[in-house]
């Protein structure tokens, strides 16, 4: 699913990632871990294609950085379901269009899209709010509304970076207990989190980012 | 590509943003009235240069000893003549009535004879109602058999030579200037419209949204904002020429004729003004990164 081989990434002659190799099997949940600034954003920029590393080739979802030319990013990222902390919600239109904007960018049937966004919002529980606008709703609706965006083109990975960075703790763990949910049906998750009492009560394989580069963690002790 | 999501997200707009919406149409508006209140005075102040030119007329007065078919052949000649439209004989008794319309008085009654020579007035084509072109064919006229003086008002086509040249550049340089200044006014006004929107355009490009995806409903609001603002343009226009105008100053109704073409025309302006306002600005955000740094 995910492939990171001797990645190197500096801004401004900073190096932030150096070297980083990083696998990861279809299905598998993986946290990423690290103290602030330690490039996590970045890894997942590399793999949703917005960076591209100055050494070393990313593989994911079949597109690898060498060959995938820019006019070919947009197939890649309808192939993978993304979830950010500030949400990154369309604030001018409705969640229902929230939700179908991921199913007309690829030309999906106009009957079709409205099954597939009410079976997505039905999901995370927003049937009934379809018709909000974003502003009107919760930190933790608004994300169940991404997460929502996310699932309607059945991606099979999801990349979440912090998604719970803005949520309180019964907001966050319904917004864990979902991602579990999805992760059982076979999509791979790669999620950035800061929030190590999550970790801890939803157990899953950690990689901790440090001096540029990826280790692998075990649950025992605060990674 | 869905056409009918790029029409329905064109008119989402208008909705979702109001203000900007009526900023841009009403800019378009305005534009377009600063352009077409221009256009209509440069082109009614080459109406009124034309139609000076059109007033001046070259006159060939005859010697005396012209037989009639010496008359007739010179007429032919100066008929076939290059730049002239049209000629027609002046006898000397019609030159009388002429004098006689003019003065109040018979001249062969003043005089005891005629004294008023015989004529040819000679009109010529549009091309050739300058001062220089004018003063050749005069020149090949005069040196003709049987032609005494050739007579025009040569300093008034000097003088409108001068006036045209001078104002036909003040006319570009104002034209250029308003041209320049309304894309500029109508691209930034659409600028700022899409500037707020710049992270809606970032998250649809992290949802897999292609540029042509994104732009295509930023052009077709484009279209529509223009298409609105040329027709408010042009129906506050034609209200102020057909209805106003007349009302204030019915003399100037000549001077205020508007071709309802030009209608047409503004309205067509201004969606080409809409459009490319709209692509320029969008072009600049569209490669953005998703995640501003």
């Amino acid at each position: 699913m995910i492939e990171l081989r001797n990645i190197s990434v500096s801004f401004d002659g900073q190096e932030v990632l150096s070297g980083l190799n990083f696998s990861m099997k279809s299905g598998e949940f993986v946290y990423l871990v690290g103290p602030t600034g330690a490039g996590k954003s970045s890894l997942l920029r590399l793999l949703y294609m917005d960076l591209k590393p100055d050494a070393g080739t990313v593989h994911v979802a079949g597109y690898d950085s060498e060959r995938t030319k820019t006019r070919d990013i947009p197939h890649l990222r309808r192939k993978l379901g993304i979830v950010f902390q500030d949400f990154k919600l369309l604030e001018d239109r409705d969640v229902y269009d929230n939700v179908a904007f991921a199913l007309y960018v690829t030309n999906t049937k106009r009957s079709d899209i409205k099954k597939r966004v009410l079976q997505a919002l039905a999901e995370v529980g927003l049937t009934h709010k379809r018709g909000q606008m974003p502003h009107e709703l919760s930190g933790g609706e608004q994300q169940r509304v991404v997460i929502a965006r996310a699932l309607v083109n059945a991606p099979s990975l999801l990349l979440a970076d912090e998604p719970t960075g803005n949520l309180d703790p019964h907001a966050s763990s319904e917004i864990m207990e979902l991602l579990r949910k999805i992760n059982m049906r076979g999509t791979a998750i790669l999620m950035a989190t800061h929030n190590y009492d999550l970790v801890r009560k939803y157990p899953a394989r950690i990689v901790k980012l440090e001096n540029g580069k990826l280790f692998e963690v075990e649950l025992k002790e605060k990674p | 590509m869905q056409i009918g999501y790029i029409i329905r997200e064109g008119f989402s707009g208008f909705k979702r943003a109001k203000l900007s919406m009526f900023a841009a149409v009403l800019t378009i508006c305005i534009s377009l009235l600063l352009l077409s209140t221009f256009t209509l005075l440069a082109v009614n102040a080459n109406r009124v240069v034309e139609s000076l030119r059109e007033k001046v007329e070259m006159e060939a007065f005859l010697a005396d000893f012209l037989n009639p078919a010496e008359t007739n052949a010179l007429r032919d000649s100066l008929t076939v003549l290059e730049g002239v439209r049209e000629v027609r004989y002046v006898s000397k008794e019609e030159a009388a009535e002429i004098f006689k319309a003019e003065f109040g008085e018979d001249i062969k009654r003043v005089l005891d004879f005629n004294p008023l020579p015989a004529s040819i007035k000679i009109h010529l084509k549009d091309g050739y109602k300058t001062a220089h072109k004018a003063e050749e064919i005069a020149e090949r006229i005069r040196t003709m058999r049987g032609v005494e003086d050739v007579i025009y008002r040569k300093t008034l086509l000097e003088m409108l030579d001068r006036r045209a040249t001078t104002l036909m550049w003040i006319v570009l340089g104002i034209g250029v200037f308003i041209t320049i200044s309304s894309v500029f006014l109508v691209a930034n006004t659409i600028r700022l419209a899409i500037y707020a929107k710049r992270k809606i355009v970032q998250t649809m490009k992290l949802i897999g949204a292609t540029k042509s995806f994104i732009r295509l409903p930023f052009l077709m609001e484009g279209l529509m904002q223009g298409f609105l603002g040329g027709g408010l343009a042009a129906g506050l226009l034609y209200l102020l020429f057909e209805y106003v105008g007349q009302w204030i100053a019915s003399d100037l109704s000549d001077f205020l004729k508007v071709e309802m073409i030009a209608y047409g025309l503004i309205v067509a302006v201004g969606c080409v003004l809409g459009l490319f306002g709209s692509m320029i600005s969008i072009r600049r955000f569209i490669g953005e990164s998703v995640v501003p740094q």
